[in-house]
């Protein structure tokens, strides 16, 4: 979730960090108070040793490094740099007549070189020069990262529609000779209790037989009805509709199973209005979903809290339990048909797909954290206006045309 | 006591469907008829004193309310079921506004439908009773009471 990931902007606020590396000390320490009086942070070290565990401990931004050193030479150290810290920019400092050294050095990866002596205006401005690609090359990698993830969203969206067009199919093919088998299984079960045991030697039998069928076709039957379900929905009938009452309403009606499990529901409600127009039919839905899922996935003394977040643009419930959590290789594909940890029979796997639809089909969007052993966090968004759409994803057509059909902005009051 | 029979009429183009459907109605002590379509539907109306229809909406050539309508039209007082899909509950309102007595969804539950059943007939009956009561009085007014 978005919330969690952010982390504040700080890059600007902390001050550059540098390393000198040269073996000189009557060069490196005036270079230093002078780059501290400029605003840098300065580490210094003597040689490529000291300069490889000073980095270990801690981070630079950029090295500017001595190309002549005994033992470990310029080259080598900076080869190390790149390969260890790949974000870290290297300036080489070279003899004034060995140029061809920093062209080698650039070859390997170095930002630039400089020729000693150095005038210190110059390297503050190569320092810059670093600094500046080195933010460059964090906002492509950000912008990359932002377009894959995306990416993936969409793949994922598609796979869901394409997935469920398919079932739906199946779930009406299947209904047909689904119906043929319960009307045999009926008349089987109808001779059967006509039929006197003594005529019929192995009729328990058949009976057993016959039961586990009943109990297989109602299975069946219970997966194509929600599979249905999903894509003819009752019209949605949007109302003013108070969700602190909602969400009351709905954790009374999974009290006795908490209780049961020792498990504590807390609602945090207090500080938000909770007014919203919206479908409290679909809503019911969604929470139901929601909170008897976290219920299946706590244990006596875990918590589940249900929470209202309002902002100017949006609504946010929440619906954070202290249970086992998803691992991470599951999270792709709980909202997917048919996906299920439960054993055969105990869940149809398509709570949560249906709480997907339900949330598209309300112009909203849902969304979940988790974290093995440390327990999961459901978000659903509700748009409040207009500007709000945009951060719908795939849905905000229909959050448009809603906002449009209850007039606009929703109400505040 | 001995049951009376319901006429049942069973329509599906489902042929497999339709026949054990039949054979259990026929066990539980119904009288049962079967057809494969709409039009095999009316023409055995025509004929046949059905008191029930139980309809599948969804077949090929005459789809499941065309037939009822066309079942409303000629014998009104036959009470009709229909048998939907899942996701065509919107389809079995139209059904119900157009004189359907009710609906199943397919596949149906074999109590829910024995009582369905139970509810058609007597449904009919009763109108019957009514009508003909009405014609008793209509009778009486005619011949002065006499």
């Amino acid at each position: 979730m978005e919330d969690r990931e952010s982390k504040p902007e700080k890059i600007s606020m902390i001050k550059t960090r540098l390393l000198l590396v040269d073996d000189e000390s009557h060069f490196r320490s005036p270079l230093k108070k002078r780059l501290h009086k400029r605003g840098f942070i300065v580490f210094e070290a003597g040689n490529g040793k000291e300069c490889q565990s000073l980095m270990k401990q801690e981070p630079v931004d950029v090295v500017v490094l001595d190309i002549k050193m005994p033992g470990m030479g310029g080259i080598e150290v900076l080869t190390w740099i790149r390969d260890q810290f790949p974000k870290t920019e290297v300036i080489l400092l070279t003899g004034h007549a060995c140029a061809a050294d920093g062209v080698e050095g650039i070859k390997k990866g170095a930002f630039d070189y400089l020729t000693k002596p150095v005038e210190l205006d110059h390297l503050v401005q190569k320092i810059n020069q670093a600094l500046e690609k080195q933010k460059r090359e964090e906002e492509k990698k950000q912008e990359a990262e932002f377009k894959a993830r995306m990416e993936q969203q969409m793949v994922a969206t598609e796979r869901l529609a394409s997935l469920g067009t398919l079932s739906t199919g199946i779930a009406h093919e299947i209904d047909n000779p689904l119906a043929i088998i319960m009307e045999c299984t009926e008349f089987m079960r109808l001779l059967l209790d006509k039929t006197e045991d003594a005529v019929f030697p192995r009729k328990k039998d058949f009976e057993k037989a016959v039961g586990k069928i009943e109990t297989a076709i109602d299975r069946a039957r219970r997966i194509t009805h929600q599979l249905l379900g999903f894509v003819r929905q009752p019209e949605t009938v949007f109302s003013k509709t108070d969700l602190k009452v909602l969400i009351s309403e709905t954790i009374e009606f999974v009290k006795k199973e908490a209780q049961n499990k020792k498990v504590e529901i807390v609602q945090d409600l207090d500080k938000v209005n909770g007014k919203i127009w919206s479908d409290a039919y679909a809503i019911r839905q969604v929470l139901i979903n929601l909170i008897t899922n976290a219920l299946a996935a706590v244990n006596s003394e875990d918590t589940i809290t249900v929470s209202i977040k309002e902002t100017d643009l949006l609504t946010k419930i929440q619906v954070e339990d202290t249970g086992s959590g998803i691992p991470k290789e599951n999270l792709e594909k709980i909202f997917e048909p048919f996906f299920t940890t439960k054993p055969p029979g105990k869940g149809t796997g398509l709570g949560l797909y249906v709480t997907f639809g339900i949330m598209k089909r309300l112009g909203g969007k849902i969304e979940v954290s988790s974290r093995v052993g440390t327990g999961t966090v459901f978000t659903i968004t509700l748009p409040r206006t207009m500007k709000a759409c945009s951060l719908m994803g795939d849905n905000k057509d229909i959050c448009l045309n809603i906002l449009n059909t209850i007039k606009g902005d929703q109400p505040n009051d | 006591m001995i049951k009376i029979p319901t006429k049942v009429l069973i329509v599906d183009d489902e042929k497999d469907f339709v026949e054990m459907f039949s054979l259990r109605l026929q066990e539980t002590g119904e009288k049962v008829f079967t057809a494969y379509g709409g039009k095999e539907c009316l023409d055995t109306l025509a004929v046949e004193d059905i008191d029930v229809v139980v309809l599948d909406i969804k077949m090929p050539e005459m789809d499941g309310i065309e037939v009822l309508r066309e079942i409303k039209k000629r014998h009104p007082i036959v009470e009709v079921i229909l048998l939907t899909g899942h996701g065509a509950i919107e389809t079995a309102v139209t059904g119900m506004k157009l004189g359907a007595y009710d609906y199943l969804l397919k596949p149906a539950d074999a109590r829910e439908m024995a009582q369905k059943l139970e509810g058609a007939r007597k449904r009919k009956e009763e109108q019957e009773e009514r009508i003909r009561k009405a014609e008793e009085r209509t009778l009486l007014r005619r011949t002065g009471g006499i």
